[in-house]
């Protein structure tokens, strides 16, 4: 230590007053916090949380912007939650566990300025985690999917989603600065993220309000959801909202301690920290009026904008099969499997009087249950429009075999009836000529189990052991070549009830 | 005037860390001595705006802290090193001192050579970038006198400067004690009375929260010459005015 030899010490510094160096000061501070961060430390930590919990499922599903980025909402918060929450509740506490209290209590800044710091820079690097994960699923699935673009608000949701994690961290290490409030604080809010995906029972929950819940509660990410119509933000306005209203209230409460003595602060504080619980309380209400749309997405009446119900736009992707097959251009990579599902029905149908000139892939319609239960159905009112599974292959739980049996049961049985049965299939009881013709024209993989079709026995199909069933099988032995020129000669005749089991090839 | 302390005292619970403290002190360096629990620490804690009083009058830089306002202004010109001195181990000397240079609010382009001076002086310029993890106790009570003068502050606060200081430290230590007191008020609150004859121009002894003496260290020496015990004459000073306000 020196007096003599230092460098001559400069008068007492004037005070920074001027806006720019306030801002410069606060941008240096930023820097600091940034450097000696504990978040950086843990993005490896929440790099290999989201690759192996929740990456490795999206891009396992299909390539459909839909999917992903609704199965990335779900994903991505919880997997961040444990390093995030914990980091910021690391630096919240980071001034009690290193006894520099007094130390920081006499400097000019204001304590909630200098918290403020600690925590942007805690969100920072923890948003710069998230919008990284964002951008490497978006990235990746912009190169696989084969018609549309990003959904937007599901990220711009795990975005504002992360704020709220780290306020919520750095308050609880504020308060209790201690070595465990990191880890009890982290379990917590995990467990809170995850029963509040759990909790939701219909589509008026409040629990809808969760970040994590990218759709209605029991279909959540599907093919058909936000496909034919566009993403609906409803939801995510008033989960946007919510997380940044928490955020703000629990920022606003940070600032109490320092406002005390100083009547105006307080106000400003209880304003902000009321503005923040208004917002979020708000936006709990509003989940609660959501209801689900027959397009499968949640409509908040007072955020509701009628432009968001008009269809997207789109060219078909068709087969050039006997009979045309038209999906929706995001369901491009799946046409070749429902060709071949219903190939040969295709082939033995096409020309037939009644036979569709094309089939054409129409949305699915959504209907809430009591409780969790929802109904998808389709509006379709000719034959030759038809809904494709939502359990495509590569969803969760779905496989090719399954789907293909899907297909099978659902689009060639309807495409068969309609050609036998004249498009009137509930008009009268089908004659047993009439089953046993669309018995030997749809094939069941061996999969299809009887079990599964015992709801169309007497209705659609025969039922099995039956006199009709074994001239189903002997119709179904015949050459597609050969059942199609029978049929040609006898549909008239067959579906005015003329035909016998007997006069059947 | 830049101290001007009336009947401060200061209870925590029902113990009196502080019973009606006067003092006024201008430009120079102060010593503050007192045996361990006299309330050194509480008074210069009370002076560094970290608690209030529980009643009294304190004046700081001609400014009552009490409000806001005149608080902030205080701290700004304000230095003060802990008897505890926490610090972040990841940081640099450097990052340290400049931390507490931007909380001080000090002008933003003055920050970095501000930084380098204060460095300079506690003779850490060749450790400057070393983490604060790896340094020694008597380094990194160099490095609590740094961020306290960073912002040349005209009224500085130093709980046990000295303690963990290496013989030549603390000789070096003094003279820049005598320097800043040349600007400033200083106040040292310390064991060490030795460092009081050497660098303080007043000083001023507390027993049971009070200031059981106060005058310059000659004046504190004269006292013991009769009946005071130690090995200097400083030492018998101070014991004597102790057992005298005791008795």
């Amino acid at each position: 230590m020196t007096a003599a030899s230092a460098p001559v010490a400069p008068g007492p510094l004037p005070v920074a007053r001027r806006a720019g160096s306030a801002v410069l000061g606060s941008g240096r501070l930023l820097r600091l916090e940034l450097r000696h961060n504990a978040m950086m430390w843990l993005l490896p930590l929440a790099a290999v949380l989201f690759w192996f919990n929740g990456y490795r499922e999206i891009m396992a599903l299909p390539p459909m912007w839909n999917l992903r980025a609704m199965t990335l909402q779900n994903r991505l918060l919880l997997d961040l939650a444990v390093p995030v929450t914990g980091a910021a509740a690391w630096m919240g506490s980071r001034e009690g566990r290193r006894n520099i209290t007094d130390l920081v209590a006499m400097t000019a800044r204001p304590r909630w300025a200098r918290q403020l710091a600690t925590w942007a820079a805690t969100t920072a690097w923890a948003e710069a985690g998230c919008l990284g994960g964002i951008a490497v699923v978006y990235g990746m699935t912009a190169r696989q999917a084969s018609w549309g673009g990003p959904l937007w608000w599901p990220a711009v949701v795990s975005a504002a989603g992360v704020p709220m994690l780290t306020a919520i961290g750095f308050a609880a290490g504020a308060w209790f600065p201690g070595r465990f409030v990191a880890p009890l604080v982290t379990v917590a809010v995990f467990f809170g993220l995850g029963y509040g995906t759990q909790a939701a029972s219909g589509d008026h929950s409040f629990w809808q309000i969760s970040p994590l819940t990218s759709g209605a509660f029991d279909i959540g990410a599907a093919p058909g959801v936000a496909t034919f119509y566009p993403y609906l933000p409803d939801l995510s306005i008033a989960q946007v909202m919510f997380a940044v209203g928490l955020t703000v209230a629990i920022l606003g409460t940070l600032g109490w301690s320092g406002a005390r003595s100083r009547p105006r602060a307080r106000l400003v504080v209880a304003a902000i920290t009321a503005a923040g619980l208004a917002a979020s309380g708000t936006a709990v209400t509003l989940a609660g009026t959501g209801r689900l749309d027959p397009h499968g997405m949640i409509v908040i009446p007072a955020l509701h904008g009628a432009a968001s119900d008009q269809p997207v736009r789109y060219t078909p992707i068709c087969s050039h099969t006997a009979i045309p097959v038209c999906v929706h251009p995001a369901y491009a990579a799946f046409l070749p499997a429902v060709t071949a599902a219903v190939g040969s029905e295709l082939t033995e149908v096409a020309g037939l009087p009644g036979a569709p000139a094309r089939l054409t892939q129409v949305a699915a319609v959504y209907r809430q249950d009591p409780g969790n239960g929802i109904t998808v159905s389709t509006a379709a009112s000719s034959g030759s429009a038809f809904v494709l599974p939502d359990q495509l292959p590569g969803v969760p739980g779905a496989t090719t075999a399954a789907f293909t049996s899907q297909l099978e049961q659902d689009l060639g049985l309807q495409l068969v009836s309609d050609v036998i049965l004249g498009g009137d299939s509930r008009a009268a009881a089908p004659s047993q000529a009439q089953l046993a013709v669309i018995a030997g024209l749809v094939r069941f993989g061996p999969s299809v189990e009887n079990r599964d079709l015992e709801p169309l026995f007497g209705y659609l199909l025969p039922v099995p052991g039956s006199p009709a069933a074994l001239a189903g099988q002997r119709f179904a032995a015949l050459s597609a070549a050969a059942k199609h020129a029978w049929l040609v000669h006898h549909l008239a005749a067959l579906r005015a009830g003329r035909i016998s089991l007997a006069q059947l090839p | 005037m830049n101290v001007e302390i009336t009947e401060l005292t200061r209870r925590f619970g029902r113990n009196q860390a502080v019973a009606g403290v006067n003092l006024q002190a201008g430009t120079g360096v102060y010593g503050l001595l007192g045996p361990n629990g006299a309330g050194k620490t509480t008074l210069l804690r009370m002076m560094a705006t970290v608690i209030p009083p529980t009643s009294g009058r304190v004046r700081l830089l001609g400014r009552d802290p009490r409000a806001y306002g005149p608080r902030r202004e205080v701290r700004r010109r304000l230095g003060y090193l802990p008897q505890n001195l926490g610090y972040y181990p990841g940081f640099t000397v450097v990052e340290f001192v400049e931390y507490f240079a931007l909380l001080k609010e000090m002008p933003a382009a003055r920050v970095p050579a501000a930084v380098a001076t204060a460095v300079e002086r506690v003779d850490l310029g060749g450790r400057a970038k070393a983490k604060l993890r790896t340094l020694s106790g008597g380094m990194l009570r160099r490095v609590g006198i740094a961020q306290a003068i960073v912002n040349e502050p005209e009224l500085l606060l130093l709980d046990e400067p000295t303690a963990g200081l290496d013989p030549e430290q603390r000789v070096a230590f003094r003279a820049l004690l005598r320097d800043l007191g040349q600007r400033a008020t200083v106040v040292v609150s310390t064991h060490l009375v030795e460092d009081v004859g050497a660098a303080c121009s007043e000083v001023a002894l507390m027993d049971q929260g009070k200031i059981v003496f106060q005058g310059t260290p000659a004046e504190l020496t004269a006292r013991g010459t009769e009946q005071g015990t130690g090995d200097a004459p400083l030492e018998r000073g101070y014991t004597a005015v102790l057992a005298a306000a005791r008795s």
